[in-house]
């Protein structure tokens, strides 16, 4: 028993990284009657992700069953909030449906848990699980990937299929050249903390005007939310914890000098923040990056002997509007387990085997919704001064305008309050070009 | 073939990093944190994997306690040990260090060690007492504190660095031994990719049960010996101290106080 056996070739797969797109991968290979090994670097999966949020779940709850899952609050409210340095205007929306099951497929979680729990799912079906493991690198023969580097000694592994599921920071898949380094315009750095208010029970419920599990996703843009960059700020309710954060453009965050945490601390500042964070502790801090250079940084999804699923393949929908890479790296991860499964049938592991991935990808909401908001991030970066700056401060003083309590008639107020409004969008011409170009965000 | 048997015992303890003060009332918070290999008997397994290294020797593994305390053994497996042993009976619920060392005694013994190697003491309870326990058990040698460790197979014995104040000091003990580790002082390995896959796939340690060892009235609650007196918490004294503004002024008091 002294002899160490070796496992080259003893496993269908290997999954680098037990995030979502890599431990929904693993399941939908197990449930094929494959056995992959997944290898994380984190102690345990979810450790080493950084998640300020909402978790998607129609795909993943046709995966597992999600009653025994650690889910926080599910989304009952969500909030559009426009922030200038000193105003508010906000929108919120509470359907009475998302009080139903299966409350709209939203749900909070933090990722520590959630990840670990997704990948013991993983493991019940079939899939192995190697934690504290960084992958280094991929091996090549004869330009067919068929195995990893790892950090451990005897480090080397071979499997007929490696599935590239390392998340946004795309370390080995970049050094390997199946992925071109995003450019900074094209990367967001994300900033979190997670609260906990040890005062007294109830600060949640009574702040965020929640009863039992409800919970309230709060999405904040303008100057007032994260200064003169390109982004946005977030408040996501646990169970009995807030996430609170930041996200914004890595150029911008590198031009402006600013540092994230700054950022951070200036959002939880603002005059219509501080009071829902007032009197809480930091009990996790942590920073990462989301890519979002939508479909057109999506780069080829498979290869010989490999596939890239999750933020691994640019798979994040984050325009302002949305901000949605859990289902779409859930939704990638069981495509592409179930292509390898019938490569895996063919006894072949070429590209070409493959391609069922990338096509059923093309067929799913998750390139349909890439490409149809692929126009929104570009044109709000172009309209950022406008959209972030002058637009909310408009909005606000045309509300102060509308609402003002003196003598002078209620004509006037409206008057004022739409010069108001015309001027920052540059009259009526202006706010029909406006409208003309955003119209797709709904129509 | 191997000429020497190298026992470690390895223990699952609260995760120290993780054991954290509860803000609110200021005790200690154990339950919540996670099981993991006591650190300084990380130090020992290295210390037993180097006696490998250089000689044949086979290095097994031991822990006592439920099965749940199998991971340590997995994990001692994954570093290069050749087998893992768990210790397991509802006999030994309760045992303090007297019926612990006992029959881990017993145990070195069953299993014909040459050595056995532990870490200096448990992070959970700190006593440091059980690797000499060992050792009067059996009427072995015993070498605490040891930083370096040298196995004379031709001579019987192992010559060792023993931290002690200000140096060390080289000590020689005939064999079979009890070598306790200076917490620190050999680097654990990381485990191997493979011997890892093994070690949590594959491997199933053996089990020795209180009867295997014939030591059922020896050991439990009953038969140890501890008893805790009472708790005193300790309120800090109020330290005396004085700012000074440049660090000229501080050459004063100093000196006053030193005279
Ligand atoms: C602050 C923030 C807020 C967000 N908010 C939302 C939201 O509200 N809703 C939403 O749907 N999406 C949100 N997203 C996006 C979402 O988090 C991602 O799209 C999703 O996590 C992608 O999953 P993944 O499995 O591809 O990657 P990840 O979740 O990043 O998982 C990658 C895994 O791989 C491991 N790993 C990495 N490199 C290696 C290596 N070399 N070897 C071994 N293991 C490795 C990591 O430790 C990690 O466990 C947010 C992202 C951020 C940063």
């Amino acid at each position: 028993m002294t002899e160490t056996p070796n496992y080259d070739g003893k496993f269908d797969a290997i999954v680098v990284g037990a995030g979502l797109a890599g431990s929904a991968a693993a399941l939908s290979m197990a449930k094929r009657g494959l056995s992959p090994l997944v290898i994380e670097r984190g102690t345990s999966p979810g450790t080493k992700n950084v998640f300020g949020g909402v978790l998607y779940t129609p795909t993943i709850r046709e995966l597992v069953d999600l009653d025994d899952a650690p889910l926080e609050r599910y989304v009952a409210e969500k909030r559009f909030s426009m922030l200038s340095e000193a105003d508010e205007t906000a929108l919120s929306l509470r359907p009475g449906e998302w009080h139903d099951e299966p409350h709209n497929d939203s749900f909070t979680v933090l990722r520590g848990e959630f990840d670990e729990w997704f990948a013991e799912r993983a493991v019940d079906a079939g899939a192995t699980l190697l934690t504290e493991t960084t992958v280094t690198g991929l091996l090549r023969e004869n330009g067919r990937i068929v195995g990893v580097g790892t950090d451990r000694p005897d480090g080397r592994i071979r499997a007929p299929y490696v599935v590239l599921a390392e998340g946004g920071n795309s370390l080995v898949t970049e050094r390997a050249d199946l992925k071109e380094r995003e450019s900074r315009d094209h990367v967001a750095v994300a900033v979190k903390e997670v609260l906990e208010f040890p005062a007294r029970e109830g600060v949640i419920e009574d702040r965020f005007r929640l009863t039992d599990d409800a919970g309230a996703a709060y999405n904040y843009f303008g100057e007032g939310a994260v200064g003169e960059a390109f982004g946005g700020g977030f408040l996501y309710t646990n169970d009995d914890t807030v996430s609170v954060g930041v996200a914004y453009r890595l150029s911008d965050a590198a031009a402006s000098g600013q540092r994230p945490e700054e950022t951070l601390n200036r959002f939880k500042s603002h005059p219509a923040v501080a009071p829902l964070v007032r009197d809480a502790r930091t009990v996790e801090y942590s920073a990462k990056t989301i890519p979002e250079g939508g479909i057109e940084s999506v780069p080829d999804l498979v290869h010989d002997g490999a596939v890239l699923v999750g933020d691994t393949a640019g798979l994040v929908l984050n325009n302002g509007v949305h901000l949605e890479g859990t289902n779409m790296a859930v939704e990638s991860g069981v495509h592409a387990g179930a292509a390898i499964a019938t490569a895996a049938r063919q006894g072949r592991t070429d590209a070409a085997a493959l391609s069922g991935y990338p096509s059923a990808l093309s067929r799913s909401f998750v390139v349909e919704n890439l490409e149809r908001y692929a126009w929104l991030q570009e044109a709000a970066v172009a309209d950022r001064e406008l959209l972030f700056a002058e637009l909310p401060r408009a909005v606000a003083d045309a509300g102060a305008e509308y609402f003002r309590m003196d003598r002078d008639s209620k004509e006037r107020h409206a008057d004022r309050a739409r010069e108001r409004l015309l001027d920052a969008v540059g009259g009526y011409t202006g706010a029909a070009k406006l409208a003309a170009r955003y119209r797709k965000v709904i129509a | 073939m191997h000429d020497f048997t190298v026992v470690v015992g390895v223990k699952q303890v609260p995760d120290a990093d993780e054991v954290g003060l509860d803000p609110d009332t200021g005790r200690l918070d154990r339950a919540s944190a996670p099981a993991v290999m006591n650190p300084p008997d990380r130090c020992a397994l290295e210390a037993a994997l180097s006696l490998k290294d250089a000689h044949a020797a086979r290095v097994i593994a031991v822990t006592m306690g439920p099965p749940m305390a199998t991971p340590v053994l997995r994990e001692a497996v994954a570093m290069g040990c050749d087998d893992g042993v768990l210790i397991t009976d509802r006999a030994f619920a309760g045992s303090d260090t007297w019926p612990t060392s006992l029959t881990l005694a017993r145990v070195a013994e069953h299993l014909d060690a040459d050595v056995v190697l532990c870490g200096e003491e448990t992070t959970d309870s700190s006593t440091g007492q059980v690797p000499p326990g060992i050792a009067a058990h059996n009427g072995w040698a015993q070498l605490t504190y040891v930083e370096a460790l040298d196995l004379r197979p031709e001579e019987g014995r192992v010559v060792a660095h023993r931290d002690v104040e200000g140096g060390y000091e080289v000590v020689a003990a005939d064999l079979p031994v009890v070598v306790a580790v200076a917490f620190g002082s050999f680097e654990p390995r990381p485990a191997g990719l493979h011997r890892k896959l093994f070690a949590e796939t594959e491997f199933d340690p053996r089990e020795l049960s209180a009867a295997d060892l014939g030591i059922e009235e020896e050991v439990g609650l009953a038969v140890s010996p501890t008893s805790v007196g009472g708790m005193e918490t300790v309120q800090p004294v109020d330290r005396q101290g004085e700012v000074v503004d440049e660090v000229d002024d501080l050459l004063g008091p100093i000196r006053e106080a030193v005279a």
